[in-house]
């Protein structure tokens, strides 16, 4: 309830990081708080989980349809990310079409589940003509820094918790399930800003007002499957090799984190 | 004491009182807002009323080729004009002002402006700057003696902070003072609370 | 997943509720850290978020009165808040209208005349959906707008009724909804019980339209036990925090 005005932030946490202090007390390497809840929505999705990091807060939900394949892959399934940045979480997010920064967080996540290849898509297939669609929604419902390791906790959360629809006759049958989704393993993401010339773990929304560049590693059975640098700035070699050490190293606790929720 | 909270449109007298946060029919007053009822209404939230002769504290926010842009933490900025005022001012630039006029359409003149040091600026509810300055100023004498900082609260919910002095710890307070602002015995628990915070 | 068999049996109805019982409902207010105001409504199986912002700076320009805050609701529903299938993302007609009537339900009880050239926006999204959200969604905001403190002339509740088998019933659940005859959404100021909101589709005599307004008019007071119950909850004799979103 109270906070430090937008227009003035900069300077507040620029002297703090340079004193290698964050305003919450945590060390630049160090998560904030980590809650991951599953089957939060048990009447709508197929599989759902909420994940807090501090106070940011996503939602992400996996549903599935039937649908067309691809014409060039007729028995392979389709896997479709999609976020939305609800304006009910922000002042500064607007209602309408994703705009870039949506588009950008469902791609990020996109790509390390995808590349992981821990969903096997090709088991989607129904019948000719006829596939599995699986919808992965991510829903920011409150905005406080790093919305994309939280969007990515929250769909492997989501995909943990999914159950595949019951398939009668090339159809759904709404409400009935047939067995838990399949996945080979968890993908870990973690991102770094770079504030001051220091490299951060999980900024909050006031380190990231005064973040020069991004980095996001995500990792599975302990390789990179996605990489996405960000912002305007740069890193040098030895940053980087830095921040792939740490997101390693965090790998653990968020895949622990993620099987026990 | 059991206070008893009430909700917009909920009988605050069976008569007619003109009040803030009142709002008279058929001969009785009733509450606009949420609040709890003690002498008087005492709002829980709301936005910002201006009055004439209120203090508030803005950041400069477009400097143009005649005047200044000023966000005062309401819907609109306010403008002002070079000419009014004897020394140049940059993006960022906190000041001080005077409400001398509103108008029908709520658009604010000020006078009276003067620009503060380097700071920081913290929003805070509107409706609890008397609890943040105290009865005759005693909460924010306090806060000011106890952490060393210079502390100006405007009217508008934007409270100035210089950089000397535990900043953090003045935060913290104004902070504490906004959360527990209707519950009985706030002064002493703050005395308690900095005394405490002083000592480690 | 089509439901067979009778809607009422032994005076009772699918889910087991008399005819003029709600469903479990529960309300938690200030659960957003940035919005103003905010409330989760839980209704049923509907997931309801209400965020509310404002008075603040009219977008766009040209919808500003200069005589009062321009009051504006966003209904949105998550492409996979229903039972079946997964919609797109975007407003459909639907959302819009229904964004229009709730919008028209809250300007004239708010009291706009405080704020000129500004503008309240009501962000509404439903994360599940089960029958009945434009009136969950209603109850919810009134407790959205009150967190905010923004100044209003009275609370405001809603519920739906309709016509299953011959039989008025309050508050259709999905089931109900999509087989009864007759659906009418009702919104009500607390005090005066002044209606605000009045939407029907279906087959009604009047004599019956009469009664279902009666009993939608009567839950009144049960909803706001409700509504007053969650803005105690986030002030009374505590400190004021945010409380932790739990869906």
């Amino acid at each position: 309830m109270t906070e430090i005005l937008d227009l003035l932030k900069k300077d507040v946490i620029d002297n703090m990081i340079k004193s290698g202090k964050r305003e919450d007390g945590r060390g630049l390497d160090e998560y904030r708080p980590i809650t991951l809840l599953k089957g939060v929505l048990n009447a709508g999705p197929d599989g759902s989980a909420m994940a807090r990091l501090g106070k940011t807060q996503v939602l992400a939900s996996v549903k599935f349809t039937i649908g067309a394949p691809y014409p060039d892959r007729p028995k392979q399934g389709v896997f479709i990310t999609s976020a939305e940045f609800l304006p009910v979480a922000s002042p500064e997010f607007e209602s309408g079409p994703p705009r870039e920064n949506a588009i950008e967080l469902a791609r990020v996540v996109d790509k390390g589940i995808r590349a992981s290849e821990i969903i096997d898509i090709d088991s989607f297939f129904v019948e000719e003509g006829k596939v599995l669609t699986m919808f992965l929604d991510i829903y920011v419902l409150d905005h406080d820094g790093n919305l994309i390791d939280a969007a990515a906790l929250a769909s492997m959360g989501a995909i943990t918790d999914t159950r595949l629809p019951k398939i009668e006759d090339g159809e759904i049958v709404w409400g009935e399930y047939d067995k838990p989704l399949d996945y080979k393993d968890v993908v870990t993401t973690s991102t770094f800003s770079k504030v001051d010339g220091k490299i951060l773990l999980d900024a909050d929304k006031n380190e990231e007002t005064d973040a020069s560049a991004r980095m996001t590693v995500s990792f599975v059975k302990g390789n990179i499957c996605a990489l996405q640098k960000g912002l305007e700035g740069s890193f040098r070699a030895e940053e980087i090799e830095y921040i792939i050490n740490k997101a390693l190293e965090k790998s653990k606790d968020l895949k622990s984190i993620v099987l026990k929720a | 004491m059991n206070d008893e909270i009430k909700l917009p449109g909920d009988v605050l007298y069976d008569k007619p009182v003109q009040m803030p946060y009142g709002y008279i029919e058929n001969g009785k007053t009733y509450t606009t807002v949420l609040g709890i009822k003690r002498k008087r209404l005492i709002p829980l939230k709301g936005p910002y009323d201006p009055k004439p002769g209120d203090l508030i504290i803005g950041v400069v926010s477009d400097v143009r080729f005649s005047g200044y842009n000023i966000f005062v933490n309401m819907p609109y900025d306010v403008s002002i004009s070079s000419r009014g005022i004897r020394f140049d001012l940059d993006y960022n630039d906190i000041i001080t002002a005077k409400i001398s006029h509103v108008d029908e359409v709520k658009n604010i003149t000020i006078d009276d402006v003067r620009r503060l040091r380097k700071g920081i600026v913290i929003k805070v509810p509107p409706v609890k700057v008397p609890r943040i300055l105290g009865r005759n100023n005693s909460m924010i004498s306090l806060i000011k003696d106890k952490t060393g900082c210079d502390i100006v609260v405007g009217n508008n919910g934007l409270v100035w902070i210089s950089f000397h002095g535990n900043v953090e710890l003045a935060v913290e307070s104004i902070g504490k003072v906004v959360k527990e602002a209707h519950i009985p015995g706030l002064t002493n628990r703050m005395e308690q609370y900095l005394n405490k915070k002083k000592v480690n | 997943m089509d439901y067979e068999g009778p809607l009422i049996k032994n005076g009772k109805r699918v889910d087991g509720r008399a005819f003029d019982d709600l469903r479990q409902i529960s309300i938690k207010a200030h659960v957003i850290n940035e919005a103003d105001g905010s409330a989760y409504i839980k209704w049923g199986n509907n997931k309801i978020l209400v965020g509310v912002y404002g008075p603040k700076e009219c977008l766009p320009k040209h919808i500003a009165d200069p005589h009062k805050a321009v009051v504006r609701a966003r209904y949105n529903m998550a492409p996979f808040a229903g039972k079946e299938g997964h919609g797109r993302s975007g407003p459909s007609r639907r959302s819009i209208e229904i964004s229009k009537v709730v919008s028209d339900t809250f300007q004239n009880v708010i009291l706009a005349e405080q704020f000129p050239r500004t503008m309240i926006e009501i962000f509404i999204d439903v994360l599940q959906s089960d029958g009945g959200t434009r009136c969950a969604a209603v109850t919810a905001a009134s407790v959205a707008l009150a967190d905010a403190g923004i100044p209003m002339k009275d609370m405001v509740s809603a519920v739906a009724g309709g016509i299953i088998e011959d039989t008025l019933v309050l508050d259709l659940n999905y089931i109900e909804d999509s087989q009864g005859n007759a659906d009418l959404a009702m919104a009500f100021t607390h005090r005066n019980k002044d209606v605000l909101l009045l939407q029907m589709e279906g087959d009604l005599p009047i004599d019956k339209f009469k009664e279902l307004l009666k009993m939608g008019m009567d839950s009144t007071e049960y909803l706001y036990k409700i509504q007053k119950e969650a803005l105690e909850e986030g002030y009374k004799n505590k400190p004021t925090e945010s409380v932790v979103l739990d869906l």
